[in-house]
């Protein structure tokens, strides 16, 4: 009998494999239960608050800047320099060593699942990412691309309306960071443009298009969502090396794994 | 308990379904998620801290001999977004753990749901949204 309770609870579970996890505890953290908030009013200019990644909306097809351990997914298209380097990044994360504490650039951030807090100012809007505590500026107030600017792992962004979309462009990338978890490349010839729309109350698309010529062949998009967290503020994780260092002895080394003890060639 | 147990079960079967990578620092291929184990043990030590939470646990198995494994969390923010705080576990208390466990062989493994010495079940947490049901 009980043999058959468990079976019966892993098909359930199989079929509601595409559903979410509700637990006591969840609706303990957003301090509610769940309504549906989806049709309530919102001011699509309004792009303020915390968002957390909600990578099972991504249209099929595109490349997944998550697809870690190898799951398929297409590939854009690379020239044969940015090949040899995505090919050498992957190696370098096979190794083990996807973790340090280098910003991780615009796009990076994105595509990681943790939340991001949007804050408006006078002149900006400020990006908040909760994953290592990096901020990001996009200016609002008409300026141009500078042209004298010390290359910067976060890049320099400029941000307008055009109708209900927010475009925002930004360059001015250092290259030392990788474009996803993946290992995708980006040099410092990457042009990024994002084209926000507020699409319901609660969700937010972003269409990503990456021109960088050194890298790939020719521009590239992906379109990513993201979910209102109402409830929510972001909670602090820094990137300490102390941390990271007792993590990899007490851990890593644990299940003879290298950890972080080498340098790793970007 | 029935409906954490198939909340449990759902999230296990859409993180396995939707090829939702795990953020394991230590390598999410290291991992056998697909064949979790249960361990109860006593907690020697909770580490509280980036970039993952790490529990320790002395298990004594089949022969008598104990031994301490090496569990990983997610961070502290997906923690407490699941329930936990840093007073959650504390050394000397019996707990039980389902894990996935390293293709190794070693004591080593990624928490995917822990019940406490009163009962109380707590998850893993997950990283970003999950789909609606």
């Amino acid at each position: 009998m009980r043999n058959r309770i468990v079976s019966l609870m892993v098909a359930l579970a199989a079929m509601i494999a595409f559903s979410s996890f509700t637990s006591a505890q969840a609706n303990q953290q957003t301090g509610a239960a769940k309504a549906d908030t989806k049709a309530l009013p919102f001011d699509v200019h309004d792009l303020t608050g915390i968002w957390d990644t909600a990578a099972y909306l991504q249209p099929k097809g595109e490349v997944n800047p998550l697809a870690l351990n190898h799951q398929p997914t297409p590939l854009p298209p690379f020239t044969p320099f940015g090949e040899a380097k995505y090919n050498a990044n992957v190696k370098f994360i096979d190794a083990g060593a996807v973790l340090d504490c280098d910003p991780f650039g615009t796009a990076r951030n994105f595509f990681t699942p943790r939340p991001f807090e949007i804050i408006s100012s006078r002149d900006r809007l400020l990006q908040h990412f909760e994953y290592y505590d990096n901020w990001r500026e996009i200016w609002t107030d008409g300026r141009k691309m500078p042209e004298d600017l010390e290359p910067d792992y976060m890049g320099y962004s400029t941000g307008k309306w055009e109708g209900n979309t927010f475009v925002i462009d930004s360059a001015n990338y250092n290259g030392k960071q990788f474009l996803t978890w993946t290992g995708l490349p980006l040099s410092e010839s990457m042009h990024q443009t994002e084209r926000w729309q507020r699409v319901d109350r609660d969700t937010l698309k972003i269409v990503f298009t990456f021109d960088d010529a050194k890298m790939y062949a020719k521009p590239w998009a992906i379109t990513y969502f993201y979910k209102l967290k109402s409830n929510w503020v972001l909670d602090a994780h820094p990137c300490v090396l102390s941390e990271i260092k007792e993590y990899d002895e007490k851990l890593n080394h644990a299940d003879n794994l290298p950890g972080r003890d080498y340098k790793p060639g970007k | 308990m029935k409906n954490k147990r198939i909340a449990f079960f759902g999230l296990l079967a859409g993180l396995l379904l939707l090829g939702v990578p795990v953020f394991a620092h230590h390598g999410g291929s290291e991992y056998d998620f697909k064949n979790p184990i249960t361990l109860k043990g006593t907690v020697t030590e909770m580490v509280w801290s980036n970039p993952h939470c790490q529990i320790f646990l002395d298990v004594t198995d089949d022969k008598g001999k104990v031994v301490n494994w090496a569990i990983e969390t997610f961070a502290p923010a997906v923690l407490k977004r699941a329930g936990w705080t840093h007073e959650t576990l504390h050394a000397g208390e019996l707990v039980t753990v389902t894990l996935a466990p390293s293709k190794k062989g070693n004591p080593v493994g990624m928490i995917r749901k822990i019940v406490l010495a009163d009962g109380t079940e707590l998850s893993g947490g997950h990283l970003g949204e999950l789909p609606p049901q």
